[in-house]
Parts: C-alpha cells; sequence; structure tokens
C-alpha cells in the first residue's frame, strides 16, 4: 500500500506546499492526487453525498491554488486540508436545507463504519471474534469520539489538530479521544480484561 | 526508536506509525515482532493494539488514478473560472473606485464653483449683473421660458417679434408690452427678429449690456457662466450699451451693423467691436442654422419655403401639399420674425390662406394659390 506512493512521497508535503505557494502547478498536482481519495473517503463520511463530497473537494484545492500568495507556510498540510473539506461541508450543510441534517456545524454526524481488516487476521479463531466485537463497539462509540479516534489513529493527526478541527480546546479534544476507548475498556473488561492488563502493564 | 520502550497504553502504539504499518502493512522495518517478545506484559499490550487497530480499517477508496486524474482536469477549470471571476470583480472595483473618484472631484469642483459664484455675486455685486437681479429690477408682471432641450425652441413675443432660444437657456418678457418700450430679458443664447416699430424700441437686457433696437435680427449670446457677452447683427441696425446697474452713467454706446458683432467682456466691462464676423472663430463657430439660411425666394416652391423655415426655427409646418404643389412665390423674407414671415407667404398664396401657431407646430390652412 505504501509503496504505491512512492513517486510522490520523495518530496514531502510541506516541500510541495510551499512550491504550490510559489506558483508551481505541478506540487499542486502532486499534492491534488496524494490527497483527493482521502479527503473524498473523509468527506463521505460526514456527508453520504457523493458528488456534492467530491464537489467540496475540489473548491478547497481551487481555493488554495486561487488564495495561494495569502496561505501560511508552516501547516500541517494533512491537517489544513481534513480541516478545510470539513469546514466546507459543514457550510454545506448550513446553506443547503434539503442536505441538511443538523443546524450546528460542530454537530455534524461522522458517519463513517470502522471496518475489519479480515485478510491480516490469520490469527485463530477466537482472535477474529474479539476483532469483530471491538469493530462492533467502535462503531457504537458516539460520532464525535468516533470522528476523533479516526481522526488521531487513522489520519495521524495531534491531539491539537483535532482540537483545532473540531472547534475545542486541547483538553475537551483529548477527553474525546480517552472516553472513546475508555468506554472500549470497560465493555472490553469483562471478555478481556484488558483493564486488569492494562494496570500490570504499568508496573 | 527506543521511545517505543516508554509506551504504557494501547493508545501510544495506535498512534505510532512504525507500528501501524507493521500491523496493517505487515512492513516491520524496526523490529516489532522481535521487540514485543522481550516481554509479556508488552506481548499483551500489543496483542491489544493490534486488535483494535485491525478493528478500526477504514473502508478503502473506491476512487481510481483515472477519477482523481479526473477530478484534478475539473479543479483546474474550477480554478480558471474563480480567477476569472476574481479579476472581474476587481475590475468592477477599480471602475467603482474611479467613478466614486470622479463623483468626489466633481462635487469637489462644484463646491468651488458655487464659493465663487457666492463671492462674485456677493462681493462684486458693481461689476456683474444677473439674469436674476435684471429680472428683479423689472416691475412688470413676466413671463419666463426656459429651454431645457437639446433643440432650440421658438417664441414668440406680444408685438410679432421671434426669439429662437437655444439650449440652456430662458427668456422672460412681459405678456403683452404696454409702455413706449418693449423690454425683454435674456440668459443664454437667443436669436431675435424683432418686428419694426420706430415708436416702440426693443431692448435686449443681457447680464451687463442692453441692446437696443427698433426692427432688425441679430443675435445675443449671454450665458452667466462665461465671461462675455456676444451681440452679432443680421440686419437693420442696433445699439448696444452698458447697463446701468453696472454704474458708469456716461456709459459708451456702440452701433452695430449687419454682419457686425460685439463682444463685451465683463470682468473689466470692455467692448470689442468685430467688424469682420468671419474672421472671430468662436463666433463662425456658433452660427446657428437660421443665420445660415437665406431667406430670399425668387419663384421657389413653396414647399420649399417651408422646409426652409422649419430647419431655421425647428418648427413642424403641417400644410395642404397637394392644394399648394404648384405654387411659387418670390419673396424676400430675411428680415422678419416668424410670425411676420408666415403673414407674408400666406397673404402671398392667397387670400383665404391662413396660419396657426401653438408651440413648435405651424398649421397652414389654404385652398391653394390664386
Amino acid at each position: 500500500m505504501k509503496t504505491t506512493v512512492l513517486p510522490f512521497t520523495s518530496f514531502d508535503d510541506i516541500t510541495l506546499w510551499n512550491n504550490l505557494k510559489e506558483g508551481d502547478e505541478k506540487s499542486f498536482s502532486m499534492l491534488f492526487e496524494r490527497y483527493y481519495a482521502d479527503l473524498v473517503r473523509y468527506g463521505n463520511s460526514l456527508s453520504p453525498y457523493e458528488e456534492k463530497v467530491q464537489d467540496c473537494v475540489q473548491d478547497v484545492f481551487t481555493d488554495i491554488w486561487v488564495y495561494r500568495a495569502s496561505l501560511q507556510g508552516s501547516v500541517v498540510v494533512k491537517a489544513y486540508l481534513l480541516s478545510s473539506v470539513r469546514k466546507r461541508i459543514a457550510r454545506l450543510f448550513e446553506r443547503d436545507h434539503i442536505f441538511r441534517k443538523t443546524t450546528s456545524t460542530d454537530s455534524i454526524a461522522f458517519l463513517l463504519e470502522f471496518s475489519v481488516e479480515h485478510e491480516l487476521i490469520d490469527d485463530d479463531y477466537a482472535t477474529k471474534e474479539k476483532v469483530i466485537h471491538l469493530n462492533k463497539l467502535l462503531n457504537e462509540l458516539p460520532s464525535r469520539q468516533k470522528e476523533a479516534l479516526y481522526l488521531r489513529y487513522n489520519q495521524g493527526l495531534t491531539v491539537e489538530q483535532i482540537a483545532e478541527m473540531l472547534d475545542v480546546n486541547y483538553q475537551s479534544a483529548s477527553n474525546l479521544l480517552h472516553r472513546g476507548l475508555l468506554s472500549l475498556r470497560k465493555e472490553w473488561k469483562g471478555a478481556f480484561s484488558l483493564f486488569l492488563l492494562l494496570s500490570s502493564s504499568s508496573f | 526508536m527506543q521511545k517505543r520502550n516508554t509506551y504504557t497504553e494501547i493508545e501510544d502504539f495506535l498512534s505510532d506509525e512504525s507500528f501501524q504499518s507493521w500491523i496493517l502493512s505487515k512492513i516491520d522495518e524496526d523490529g516489532w515482532e522481535e521487540w514485543t517478545l522481550e516481554s509479556r506484559s508488552r506481548a499483551k499490550l500489543v496483542e491489544d493494539a493490534r486488535h483494535l487497530l485491525l478493528a478500526m480499517k477504514v473502508p478503502e477508496s473506491n476512487l481510481s488514478t483515472s477519477d482523481i486524474q479526473k477530478a484534478l482536469q475539473t479543479t483546474w477549470l474550477k480554478i480558471e473560472e474563480k480567477e476569472n471571476q476574481i479579476n472581474f470583480i476587481e475590475n468592477s472595483r477599480d471602475n467603482f473606485y474611479r467613478k466614486y473618484l470622479l463623483s468626489g472631484i466633481a462635487a469637489s469642483i462644484f463646491f468651488c464653483l458655487m464659493s465663487v459664484w457666492f463671492y462674485k455675486s456677493h462681493f462684486s455685486k458693481d461689476n456683474i449683473v444677473t439674469y436674476k437681479e435684471l429680472i428683479d429690477e423689472n416691475s412688470e408682471g413676466l413671463v419666463e421660458q426656459t429651454n431645457n432641450s437639446s433643440k432650440s425652441q421658438i417664441i414668440t413675443l406680444s408685438d410679432g417679434s421671434s426669439v429662437l432660444l437655444q439650449p440652456n437657456s430662458k427668456l422672460s418678457y412681459p405678456k403683452i408690452f404696454t409702455g413706449n418700450e418693449r423690454k425683454v430679458y435674456l440668459s443664454g443664447e437667443g436669436f431675435f427678429e424683432i418686428s419694426k416699430n420706430p415708436t416702440k424700441p426693443f431692448y435686449v437686457y443681457a447680464n451687463e449690456i442692453v441692446t437696443k433696437v427698433v426692427g432688425t435680427s441679430f443675435r445675443v449670446k449671454a450665458y452667466s457662466d462665461q465671461p462675455d457677452v456676444e451681440v452679432l447683427v443680421r440686419t437693420g441696425k442696433v445699439k448696444v450699451r452698458s447697463n446701468d446697474l453696472v454704474g458708469k452713467s456716461d456709459q459708451e454706446e456702440v452701433v452695430l451693423l449687419p454682419n457686425q458683432a460685439l463682444r463685451f467682456l465683463r470682468s473689466d466691462l470692455k467692448f470689442n467691436k468685430i467688424t469682420n464676423i468671419t474672421e472671430d472663430e468662436e463666433l463662425v463657430r456658433s452660427v446657428g442654422n437660421i443665420e445660415q439660411l437665406s431667406f430670399e425666394f425668387t419663384d421657389i416652391p413653396v414647399s420649399q419655403i417651408f422646409e426652409t423655415i422649419e430647419q431655421a426655427y425647428l418648427v413642424d409646418i403641417d400644410y395642404p401639399k397637394s392644394k399648394l404643389k404648384d405654387c411659387h412665390l418670390t419673396t424676400s423674407l430675411s428680415d422678419q420674425p416668424l410670425t411676420e414671415k408666415l403673414k407674408i407667404i400666406c397673404k402671398s398664396i392667397g387670400t383665404n390662406t391662413n396660419f396657426e401657431m401653438n408651440g413648435n407646430q405651424i398649421t397652414i390652412t389654404s385652398e391653394g394659390c390664386n
């Protein structure tokens, strides 16, 4: 999976970003190719309307190019892009009444369902069951906790970046993440005694 | 990679890219497998983290490379569109500022002019005479006609005299001339054709000058916002002097004969007589239709004569075309005001021919020529 993106990774995000700021179309295209699918997928977790989401992502890139001169130089490109897509979809929610499900931008439902990486589970049946059960618990989490977990572990954003994106302070973002996993652990405890395991590991 | 030795929570592993890549892509560059086996409790933690990661898979995007390329194309088109839009908005904003600036300048200029006017009308009264002051001087009930249109307007006075009033000009005159004088007041430009009456001289008051005539045609140009006043004589004889209001009692009087003109400099109250009007560029340029057209007709069809009058006075003449189509006239109308001209024409055509004037509309009724 990682090897397929190797030709692009020869330039890191921030180099491409700064070239883009200088008006380099190639860098722009490379960033687009690198993140487009990912951003669309993230967008789709906020809104199921695939075409509108693609439109939003394209608009985000359009604005980046058009207003490239006023872009900040020191950003985490991925976080910036994810955040821009989220804002734009939120705006779409506000504008489009048919499209709208909620009125407040920070209560957009994160609709993404985590799935199980079946091909990688070459363990015994019990492990498979565990993973499937965990997946079920994860998907039952409140959408905001789910989104925080997704941004933290699937997109690799820092807690600060998540806080900024979800428009909450650091502690709230940290709580979102923690509470997500904590409730998992509680559910988990009976079946796998993770709690005990964690406390024992701290020795 | 010794950072991992301090890991105590599942979260620590979950956010470790190297760990993720080991679990999800089976790329173990950092020897995770060996490291895990070093400690039993560590192994348990790693296992739980692994299970969680495996349960947190995000569905792969179903976008193909060509989908992404297509999206990129679309985005470049969007960019182009947006840039054009922005340029357009910026241009119109520029225009807006330009307009705004211009109206600002215009307003300032207007303000300056108003100040100058205020100053002049209040502090140099002895020099400049305005139309309004002239009107106020007159105690007779005056009628005022203003021409705000873009074409000349014909005014017929009670004595049969006609005035062709130019755009942006106004004329005040008594409805009926009484007494031994005929006085009118002009602001702007007018071409006067005065009916002859030696016992009742005709005066045109225009700014600082007074033009006295008995019966003649002449033009007076006296715009309040221009530095001089012009009088140009076509026929007859006129006398021009400065207005008493200006303050000189023993004023000179200038006599003008046909094709002579006079320019009065308002600033220093000086008369400039122009004996050859063809040499004065400004006068030549401002010659109107009426002064160029000849009213000397020798065996000319009536329709042609009417057409000349229409052009000269910018009036509309309605006449029975079929009845008058074979009528020809020989006449000299140069020295006559419009009503006189019409009277003479009607008389010449036949006894049962009459005219009626209603503003710019003239209607001729006739049973044909003799």
